[in-house]
């Protein structure tokens, strides 16, 4: 059954099995159930197998460069506020070639999804280490086991105050669509970190070992104190999902114009402005 | 769907727009006197420059300034050269008329400028053994005054007094440059130095130019960087995402002091690369988007000039050269990055550099970067360099309206394809959001969808797609500027435009003229068939080999001599002016 989502006449790279299918599903099913529209919609993404994803549904996209997905969709999103705009990528991607970015996106809060396919491992480049690889992970190049303590994007996040802050488990699906719909309507950045499994390179961090190893926090959790979210954010046995912390803050693109919503393209552009400045020389 | 409407919409089937040529500047019976500014960071150097330029023009003079400084916030030994005249200046000299020392190191640092007819002028405590210095009690009488501030005030009315203005004007500048605060120091300041001059004893001073009084205020004094900001604004600008580096943040800064006045995002980021993909970002979503940089932070941008080759967006890249190689030296000039503009960034695309030479060319070829990214979906770089971006000059009346608006958008529908072969390369760029179609860039090789793809037939398709780009830009490239006519073509481009100007017209050798790009790569191989009808060729450039020589060379033009310079200095006409004299007796 052909979704209406679908882009048709595609060539899908992605291994059977693959986690990202799940992810993929996941986010037809949540800008359909939101009503988002398609022609309103751009997936920006950089290079991998997660970042692949926009290739496969059918929205704008912009598919860049490795780790660059981040500022791309910033100034997307203040060119044409009207758009939705989703930044798509795998762990390597965000948080490693794409660190720097990571940190500053978050400070500007531009109103945009920020989904990261967490599966500690690298997968087109078939196998090495992810910054979110876990202590003693072996790999053809980290050939003793990973020794670099891993990168906690939650906890970062958290740092630099993120308005939403959140982690699924992509073999928790239920779980997972509530917490994406929620990173939907918040409006500001918002983090989606998912979990899901390489089926070729990583044979540690399996769909059985997420499950096992993961707890949703509780309802009576409080998303609005900091200090709680931290606290929890550096828990790793389990490891807790769901939405961390979420304050709303003023946004990237309403610090720039507050009221006005159309895009750039549809302005107008004052010469004789120009003039009255040029003859102040 | 609602409807929305795009101002200046215009389609590559529009000729390609073309700038107006301007006259040669006359320069029969210029007068003009130079004089040298020299002193440590943050001692008021700046300030003297500010205030005498300012003062000098309504006197209805031309100004022409320009400094050199050492890359620290305070100390070291740094110099602003004025050169005041009856008709505009768009070069350094070397030797000066006249050198005002604010301490003894800046006589050191200066030495070699000053001739046997230099006066100098100096606090009574500077000595030097070689250098007949003129004292003047700046630093005491300033002190006395209650601030070492108004010594700045005290030099200008010593000069206004030697050379016998009215000094009217400069009580006016100084309250335009001090504004109200402590008016009557500086005054009483001017009138003491005014008054200090005439006990002076100095040699004759060279023949002070004749005013063009009320003539002047149709002209603009005004920086490179400024100048080149409102040609960003007369394209269209209205993002601009940066990092600081000298000596490109006078554009930053100036981009951000118009930011209240037009809707104009100004965003530092965090890194250069941040900075060039949010260009491509801007673009993409419509709107109209540069960077400015400097080498180091452009070599940082060398991936996303690929992308934007790849993808086909626009951006737009004010690339000021500093020397390198690395850090080099942070706040002096060069011609060095016309390689790295050129070659920059992996596989094979289209790309279009301009150099700008003067103030007119700095908004000219500002503006002209932006409707040439829209209009074939290429980067385009604007290479200017520290001497031209800093320097203030004298431009003439500019008409903003004449500065033709086209916004190269187009509306999509369900079957648009944002890769689609055409007989120009060029397919028209939808955006996000306007029409029924979908809007898509990609990095991977694609077909006309924008899908990834490996097949070796659509590979070879998009190589011909963006190869039919650039044979299309450059049968539409500009051709260079012809000034004259004669048997040796003295050739240039980007910031040494006024210094041959002026070598050239003080020469006054009817076998010379001049020829300057702007429009540096590509060249149309049309263009350069006036390079093979004379009999000597010398290029000028300001870098170690000649690049600009040697990509003539590979177009089959002869060259015949180079004469190059890579010290961080731009060229001094006057020095040049030595420099051609002896080609041209090795010639005869």
């Amino acid at each position: 059954m052909n979704h209406p989502l679908d882009r048709l006449d595609i060539d899908n790279a992605w291994c059977k099995g693959c986690g990202n299918f799940g992810i993929l599903k996941l986010l037809k099913k949540v800008l359909t159930e939101l009503e988002i529209e398609s022609k309103q919609t751009v997936i920006v993404s950089g290079i991998g197998q997660a970042a692949k994803t926009p290739y496969y549904i059918d929205t704008h996209m912009f598919c860049g460069l490795h780790g660059r997905a981040l500022p791309v969709a910033t100034t997307l999103k203040v060119s044409n506020p009207e758009l939705t705009v989703i930044a798509e990528g795998g762990d390597g991607d965000m948080y490693g070639e794409g660190g720097n970015h990571f940190i500053h996106t978050i400070r500007r809060n531009p109103d945009i999804v920020h989904i990261v396919h967490n599966n500690m491992v690298y997968g087109l480049t078939k196998g090495q280490a992810s910054p979110t690889s876990q202590k003693g992970f072996q790999t053809p190049v980290q050939v003793k086991g990973v020794t670099n303590e891993p990168f906690n994007p939650i906890s970062v996040a958290l740092a630099l105050k993120a308005g939403f802050v959140s982690r699924v488990n992509i073999g928790n699906y239920a779980h997972a669509k509530t917490v994406l719909k929620e990173a939907f309507l918040h409006t500001g950045y918002a983090l989606v970190d998912i979990f899901q499994p390489c089926v070729v390179f990583n044979k540690v961090n399996t769909y059985k070992w997420f499950k096992s190893n993961t707890y949703e926090l509780e309802s009576t959790y409080d998303s609005s104190s900091l200090s709680s979210a931290m606290q929890k954010a550096l828990e790793n046995d389990p490891i807790p999902i769901g939405i961390f912390y979420q304050a709303e803050s003023v946004t990237f693109e309403k610090h720039f114009r507050e009221d006005e919503k159309e895009a750039l393209f549809s302005l107008s552009h004052d010469l004789g402005k120009l003039q009255e400045k040029f003859e102040l020389y | 769907m609602k409807e929305i409407k795009i101002p200046f919409q215009a389609t590559i089937s529009q000729s390609a727009i073309s700038l107006p040529r301007y006259k040669k500047e006359e320069y029969a019976d210029t007068q003009s006197i130079s004089i040298l500014i020299g002193g440590a960071a943050g001692t008021g150097i700046k300030t003297l420059e500010k205030l005498l330029s300012d003062t000098f023009r309504r006197s209805g003079y031309f100004v022409f300034s320009t400094n050199e400084y050492m890359s620290r916030v305070r100390g070291g030994s740094n110099t602003t050269l004025l050169r005041i005249s009856n008709q505009p200046i768009q070069a350094p000299c070397w030797y000066v008329d006249l050198f005002i020392a604010l301490d003894a190191d800046a006589i050191l640092h200066t030495k070699e400028r000053l001739t046997d007819q230099t006066i100098v002028l100096a606090d009574e405590s500077v000595t030097d053994a070689q250098i007949a210095i003129t004292a003047m009690p700046m630093m005491k009488t300033a002190k006395k005054l209650g601030n070492t501030r108004y010594a700045n005030s005290y030099v200008a009315g010593l000069l206004f007094g030697m050379l016998e203005l009215n000094s009217d004007m400069l009580l006016q500048s100084i309250v335009n440059v001090f504004g109200n605060q402590n008016q009557e120091e500086n005054e009483a300041s001017v009138q003491e130095g005014s008054l200090y001059s005439q006990s002076l004893q100095i040699l004759p001073l060279p023949k002070f130019p004749e005013s063009i009084s009320g003539l002047i205020n149709s002209f603009h004094l005004i920086d490179g960087s400024s100048a080149a900001g409102f040609g960003f604004l007369a394209g269209g600008c209205n993002m601009i995402t940066a990092y600081p580096m000298s000596p490109s943040t006078g554009v930053l800064n100036f981009m951000a002091s118009m930011s209240g006045e037009f809707t104009l995002l100004v965003e530092q980021s965090e890194d250069e690369i941040a900075s060039l993909n949010m260009v491509l970002g801007g673009w993409f979503g419509g709107a109209r988007a540069m960077t400015s940089t400097s080498g180091g932070g452009f070599a940082l941008m060398s991936e996303a000039i690929s992308l934007s080759g790849m993808s086909e967006t626009p951006a737009v890249i004010y690339l000021a050269q500093r020397p390198g190689p690395a850090t080099g030296l942070p706040t002096r000039s060069e011609q060095g990055d016309l390689d790295l503009a050129i070659h920059s960034g992996h596989g094979y695309f289209g790309r279009i550099v301009l150099s700008p030479g003067s103030l007119q060319e700095c908004i000219d070829y500002g503006y002209l970067a932006f409707e040439l990214a829209d209009r074939y979906q290429i980067p385009v770089i604007v290479l200017s360099d520290q001497y031209l971006a800093d320097t203030m000059g004298m431009l003439g009346k500019i008409d903003f309206s004449t500065y033709e608006q086209r916004r190269y958008i187009q509306s999509t529908d369900a079957l648009y394809d944002r890769y689609q072969f055409s007989d120009s390369g060029i397919t028209p760029r939808g955006v996000p959001g306007l029409g029924t179609g979908i809007v898509v860039a990609t990095s991977d090789e694609h077909d006309e969808r924008g899908q990834i793809t490996e097949s070796y037939q659509v590979r070879e398709k998009m190589v011909e797609k963006r190869k039919q780009k650039i044979e299309l830009v450059t049968s539409e490239a500009h051709s260079p500027e012809v000034l004259g006519q004669g048997s040796i073509a003295v050739i240039g481009w980007g910031s040494t435009k006024g210094a041959i100007m002026e070598a050239l017209n003080s020469l006054d050798d009817p076998r010379l003229f001049q020829i300057h790009f702007a429009w540096v790569h590509p060249l149309d191989p049309q263009s350069l068939k006036i390079l093979k009808q004379t009999e000597t060729n010398i290029v000028i450039e300001n870098n170690v080999t000649g690049t600009f020589a040697d990509i003539l060379k590979s177009h089959g033009i002869k060259i015949d001599h180079r004469i190059l310079q890579a010290n961080g200095f731009a060229f001094f006409a006057d020095l040049l002016k030595e420099k051609l004299l002896k080609v041209l007796k090795e010639l005869s």
